[in-house]
């Protein structure tokens, strides 16, 4: 009996690894596999967030596979490194990364993720895709990193052009910028919008930019000159915290000033700080792809399908979109690189020329993006800039426009 | 104290910092390992000691600075981008070899350092901790708000790889080597400061500078040569930080990071080079340990949510550090000298 069930126990290990291996080949001849690596925060600044936005470029990335990919005969495989949103962790996990999966894209978040692999990517030839707008200080020539929305600078632009037609005035906006100098991101969206509005003095009229700390306490005693100066807008595109002390402040001088926002720190992230969405009555975010609001929208329409059919449990926010939109282009990308070269034989170099062969059209990306057209001049698009705006509308957030065209902004 | 049997007959054999056969082979057995490191680990564990190696630089630095000259700087990591930011600077705008950036960013980290030593002579504790983390923010409202063409503003500093014969040091390995090489000189180094007549008057100074004082020892000069000599390690480690991300940013060099250098020095015992390699050891490999788990229990545990993970994982090395300060304030050296004492002496108490 025992022999017996020893030699069933190898019969069976047999017939597996047989069983094993000539699926193998049958496998390979069948579809391609390639690896995407997914720059993530789990423990750092943006847990909150980040199972979220995994969720939202994950659940794209599965798609695409049991869809596009199955027709193509291309399988791709994900994994995530947590970077702790730190320039070192990113450096030290990179070389591993890049033995362990050989990846043919990796998705980035921030960044320490851009800091550490800015010069890196171009030697090792693999692209970066980023979930975030871009920055000045990014903006070079010839990048391995790419980002699907234009500068931060370029999306308040498009904002503030949008706010100037709005309000049917026809000297130029004025508007106020808070800026913090904890972090040189939000120092250099600060100079990109000044930059604008010095070569558009028409256009947008600064006030002031403020800068202030990440936390501020109270800044009542400068929203009473922004309130003086007859300020059209205050734009914050750094965090949640200064968005609820601005509002604060607005509300002590009894100034009703709208403030707008970006997408890492919009409207549902800052009304859940401020108390409540009710309290943004009025304020604005703005940012180059999909607004997370439900209704009969293609972005909405695709978020459904990945909710119910392949998992996803976010639930409809912006970082959700962030993810989405973010898996979308790079799926898109891909889809390019295959298209151009076949599935077999793809790598970093390839899926970043495909970047450039053609535009990624909306009706690719379920309309999270506009329609993105890469040059090797920067990092995003230059051409075609859209920009969508969201306003909080009786306590609901609700669309204000679509596809607002960015102006140009000049390098900073 | 040594093994029993040897004994030093000469000041040059009493001075000897490797006394027996054992520890002389343990050593290049040491040093054979860590230089064959690239051939036989991943690379992901070669990148991890390309950061501990740069690290060990940095706190060895404070740990001259603040463990055998007493001078508590909160002010390291500032240091550090001093000679990140000169190293990449003169890489990048002026086309220098690296064999001549490090050393510039050791001095101009030094002289950066010096004016903090200055201070350091008038004041000391609570006072001296104010004052080297002004050091901290000066440097960082410099670099942003000095005009961009000078220090890149806020667009940070992209350096060029650092090249040897026309060789380009890029690859994970080649960094590793080229941080080996700059570690060991500098961990030499530091061994023969701490024993020379300056590191006597470090620890004069540090147990009790007015006592020093009386003794002839220039006390206001010894603290400033401490933060002189801590901060031009800074300014080398940061200069081979430059070199490895090969992009500078302001950022890169906060008040944690600091804070994190002294947590370093704390754990592997204060007043000793050896503690402060233990310290970089240990409170690098916790950050990749929660850099691992962190995730896992995130995912595992989801009612919890992300930033209680991320806020109970600082805790966690806070919670070390408090540890270490509690039940053996002399660090992890301190415990490791009793443990070999015992053995040595074994079966006799003492």
């Amino acid at each position: 009996m025992k022999f017996l069930s020893k030699l069933s126990i190898r019969t069976l290990a047999v017939a597996g690894a047989v069983a094993a291996l000539s699926h193998a080949p049958m496998r390979a001849q069948a579809e391609e596999t390639y690896n995407l690596a997914m720059l993530s925060d789990f423990s750092g600044p943006y847990a909150d967030i980040m199972p979220i936005l995994a969720g939202g470029r994950e659940a794209v990335v599965d798609w695409w596979n049991a869809t596009r990919g199955k027709e193509l005969g291309v399988v791709l495989n994900y994994k995530n490194f947590e970077t702790r949103y730190d320039a070192a962790q990113v450096a030290s996990l990179w070389p591993g990364i890049k033995s362990e999966l050989n990846p043919i894209a990796v998705m980035g978040l921030g960044g320490p993720d851009v800091a550490a692999l800015g010069e890196r990517l171009p030697e090792d030839k693999i692209p970066m895709f980023m979930a975030t707008a871009g920055y000045g200080f990014a903006w070079k020539e010839d990048s391995w990193i790419f980002n699907p929305r234009p500068t931060y600078s370029h999306e308040s632009a498009g904002f503030l052009s949008h706010l100037r037609a709005k309000l049917g005035k026809d000297e130029p906006v004025k508007v106020v910028i808070m800026a913090s100098e904890a972090s040189p991101a939000y120092v250099d969206m600060a100079h990109g919008l000044e930059k604008y509005a010095k070569e558009n003095p028409e256009m947008v009229e600064i006030v002031e930019t403020i800068y202030t700390e990440v936390q501020p306490t109270d800044l009542t005693a400068q929203m009473r000159r922004v309130a003086r100066a007859g300020a059209d807008a205050v734009i914050i595109q750094t965090n949640t915290s200064i968005v609820v002390a601005v509002k604060r402040a607005l509300q002590a001088n009894g100034a009703d000033i709208p403030i707008m926002m970006s997408s890492h720190n919009g409207l549902p992230a800052s009304g859940k700080a401020a108390g409540g969405i009710a309290q943004l009555e009025g304020d604005y975010e703005s940012y180059g792809m999909a607004i997370a609001v439900e209704g009969d929208t293609a972005p909405y329409g695709f978020y459904q399908m990945l909710a119910s059919d392949y998992d996803l449990k976010a639930p409809w926010n912006v970082v959700t979109a962030m993810g989405m939109a973010q898996g979308s282009y790079v799926v898109t990308v891909i889809e390019h690189a295959i298209e151009a070269n076949g599935a077999a034989g793809l790598t970093g170099e390839k899926v970043r020329e495909a970047l450039f062969l053609k535009p990624i059209t909306t009706e690719e990306t379920h309309g999270m993006l506009p329609t993105l057209q890469f040059t090797p001049e920067a990092p995003f698009p230059l051409e075609g800039l859209k920009v969508n705006v969201a306003q909080v509308v009786d306590g609901k957030i609700v669309i204000d426009a679509t596809n607002v065209d960015a102006p140009v902004v000049n390098k900073w | 104290m040594d093994p029993s049997g040897v004994f030093s007959v000469s000041y040059r054999q009493d001075r000897k910092l490797v006394r027996t056969k054992w520890q002389v082979l343990f050593l290049l057995g040491f040093m054979a390992l860590l230089y064959l490191l690239p051939y036989y680990a991943s690379p992901r564990i070669v990148a991890i000691g390309n950061i501990m190696l740069i690290s060990a630089i940095v706190a060895v630095g404070l740990q001259i600075c603040t463990g055998y000259a007493g001078q508590i700087n909160l002010g390291q990591a500032a240091f550090m981008g001093v000679g990140a930011y000169t190293a990449g600077l003169l890489a990048s705008k002026y086309q220098m070899s690296f064999l001549l950036t490090i050393p510039l960013a050791g001095l101009s980290a030094a002289g950066f350092g010096f004016l903090f030593g200055l201070t350091a002579a008038r004041i000391k504790g609570f006072y001296l901790a104010l004052t080297t983390i002004a050091a901290q923010f000066i440097f960082h409202f410099a670099v942003l708000n000095l005009p961009s063409s000078w220090m890149g503003g806020s667009n940070g500093v992209t350096v060029p790889a650092a090249t040897l014969f026309g060789l380009k040091i890029s690859s994970t390995s080649g960094l590793f080597y080229l941080n080996l090489v700059f570690a060991t000189i500098m961990i030499a180094g530091a061994f023969g400061i701490v024993r020379s007549r300056f590191g006597r008057a470090f620890v004069a100074v540090r147990d009790d500078d007015v006592a020093a004082g009386i003794m002839g020892i220039n006390v206001a000069r010894t603290k400033a040569t401490a933060f002189l000599i801590g901060a031009f390690y800074a300014g080398v480690g940061g200069a081979l930080w430059a070199y490895m991300i090969r992009f500078v940013g302001v950022d890169q060099f906060t008040l944690f990071n600091s804070i994190f250098f002294i947590a370093m020095i704390i754990v592997g015992g204060m007043g000793s080079i050896t503690g402060a390699l233990i310290g970089v050891f240990i409170i690098r490999m916790i950050q990749e340990v929660i850099a691992t788990v962190g995730p896992n229990i995130a995912e595992a545990v989801p009612f919890l949510g992300g930033d209680i993970v991320f806020a109970s994982m600082n805790m966690f090395l806070g919670g070390v550090i408090a540890l270490f300060m509690i039940l053996e304030p002399r660090g992890l050296m301190h415990r490791w000298n009793i443990i070999k004492s015992s053995y040595r002496i074994w079966p006799f108490p003492y």
